[in-house]
């Protein structure tokens, strides 16, 4: 069963931007990009890499190592060398708090 | 001449193996970047790469030795302990300073042990991290073969030191048959002595990650060295084995072959072999190579030979290193016999490894390897 899980507060986010957070064990990007905030496996799908370390603009979050991009709405590549999809979650903003289902 | 200093490279430039010392401290947590852990998935690794505390995981390791053979508990502080082998990372470090007790296994000079020693080592559960050592000391002129098992669950690191004496003979196949849970990191070091022989046989099938370090260094001119692999990565599967062979003696020779398959979402199988050929290390024959056989979508493989050759005196250097699909001709060939298509997978992989499979100096081994692949593939 999945259930909301407090991920961080919203004023730890930048404006534009990400953090890492491990919720339930599970690696999480926390990105605020645009005023919408978004949560996304925080491991590349390309390497070893934590996604929130990369570099967040419009709807991409960019990782730092290889250039990979996502679209931080799907989850879905759009620029390589990452050909598959890294796994989105719902997010529901309560207050100040971040909570993200899985 | 002093315009060519410099220019005649006379020390590996390689730096991935220098760095040595017993003490964890020594060494820094990884943090996945390092050239000699970006293929891991350190985060699945249960902190061995960190702190992952005072070991108290429990893994039994039960020795049956073999005629002339002669096995010991021994604790910290034997001697003999770490003379061959110094940790290169620092999870084997920590394991080299952890370890409960350690095993060592010694064949007397000259004798010939008829029967092979059998050693396993296994885990109860993968709670709590366990660290072991295994010495196996092969005298001047022996031969022997000596079964490695590790079954269980555990979350384990250890060293395995294999020291053989001039002119000695030692076969050794390491069977990694974990439980789906296992993580395993494990250098295998072997130090060969003047003309000694090692087969060293790596068949690794079980586990969540296993990560095998088979590294050899001769002691004198005349050794021989033949790495074998075998793996079979299924869905989620990390299995890596990073050779390493290092050539600093005159007129020996070396054999790297590991052969791989894959199936199943996110299976990983990583291969690096690292030759280095020092420039004292005249007459060297060296030759690695690595094999893939991708069954399915959604695997992975990172394959990375690398030769250091310092000296223009080699008998035969190189490496190659291929990974594709099941070749559709081959397919074609025996389903066009009437043979159906899933038996005809079958038989195409039976052959790639059973080149492999047919080496393996224990014969009752090579049955029960051959059936584990083929469940496999079931």
């Amino acid at each position: 069963m999945s259930e909301f899980h407090r991920a961080c507060a919203l004023s730890q986010l930048p404006d534009k931007g990400a953090i890492g957070v491990e919720v339930a064990g599970v690696p999480i990007a926390v990105v605020r990009t645009e005023g919408e905030v978004y949560a996304l496996h925080d491991v590349c799908s390309h390497e070893e890499v934590p996604l929130s370390e990369g570099e967040v603009y419009d709807q991409t979050v960019e990782c730092w190592l290889h250039g990979s991009c996502f679209d931080v709405r799907s989850g879905k590549p759009t620029g390589p060398p990452a050909t598959k999809p890294v796994a989105t979650y719902p997010v529901k903003i309560e207050g100040d708090d971040v909570l993200v289902e899985l | 001449m002093s315009g060519l200093q410099g220019a005649v490279e006379t020390a590996p430039v390689s730096r991935l193996h220098e760095q040595q010392s017993y003490d964890p401290a020594d060494f820094a947590v990884p943090s996945g970047r390092e050239e000699e852990w970006r293929f891991t998935p350190l985060r699945r690794l249960r902190s061995l790469h960190s702190d992952s505390g005072p070991g108290d995981g429990k893994v039994h390791v039960v020795a049956d030795a073999g005629p002339g053979v002669t096995i010991e508990k021994t604790e910290h502080g034997d001697a003999r302990l770490g003379t061959a082998y110094v940790p290169s990372d620092r999870v084997s470090a920590r394991a080299f300073a952890s370890f409960a007790d350690a095993t060592v296994v010694t064949v007397s000079p000259n004798t010939e042990s008829a029967e092979p020693t059998h050693i396993s080592v296994r885990g109860e559960s993968s709670e709590g991290s366990a660290f072991g050592h295994i010495l196996i000391e092969v005298g001047a002129n022996a031969r022997a073969v000596v079964v490695l098992e590790y079954s269980g669950s555990a979350t384990f690191a250890d060293n395995v030191e294999f020291v053989v004496g001039d002119g000695a003979s030692l076969a050794v196949v390491s069977l990694q048959v974990w439980g789906d849970d296992a993580v395993h990191l494990s250098h295998h070091h072997a130090q060969l002595g003047r003309d000694a022989r090692l087969t060293h046989t790596a068949v690794t099938l079980g586990g969540s990650v296993v990560r095998l370090a088979p590294s050899v260094r001769y002691a004198g001119p005349g050794g021989d060295a033949e790495l074998r692999g075998l793996y079979f990565a299924d869905a989620g599967q990390h299995l890596e084995h990073r050779l390493f062979v290092d050539h600093a003696e005159r007129n020996c020779r070396s054999r790297v072959r590991y052969k791989g398959a894959l199936q199943g979402d996110e299976a990983h199988a990583v291969w690096i072999g690292d030759v280095i050929i020092r420039a004292a290390a005249t007459g060297t024959d060296t030759y690695e190579y690595n094999r893939n056989l991708v069954l399915t979508d959604g695997t992975r493989v990172d394959s990375v030979p690398n030769l250091e050759i310092l000296t223009g005196e080699v008998a035969g250097a190189g490496h190659a290193s291929a990974s594709g699909r099941l070749e559709d001709q081959h397919l074609f060939y025996l389903m066009a016999r009437g043979i159906p298509a899933a038996e005809a997978k079958r038989l195409v992989i039976r052959g790639f490894f059973g080149e492999l499979i047919g080496q393996i100096e224990v014969p009752e081994l090579r049955d029960r390897i051959t059936a584990a692949v083929e469940a496999e593939l079931a």
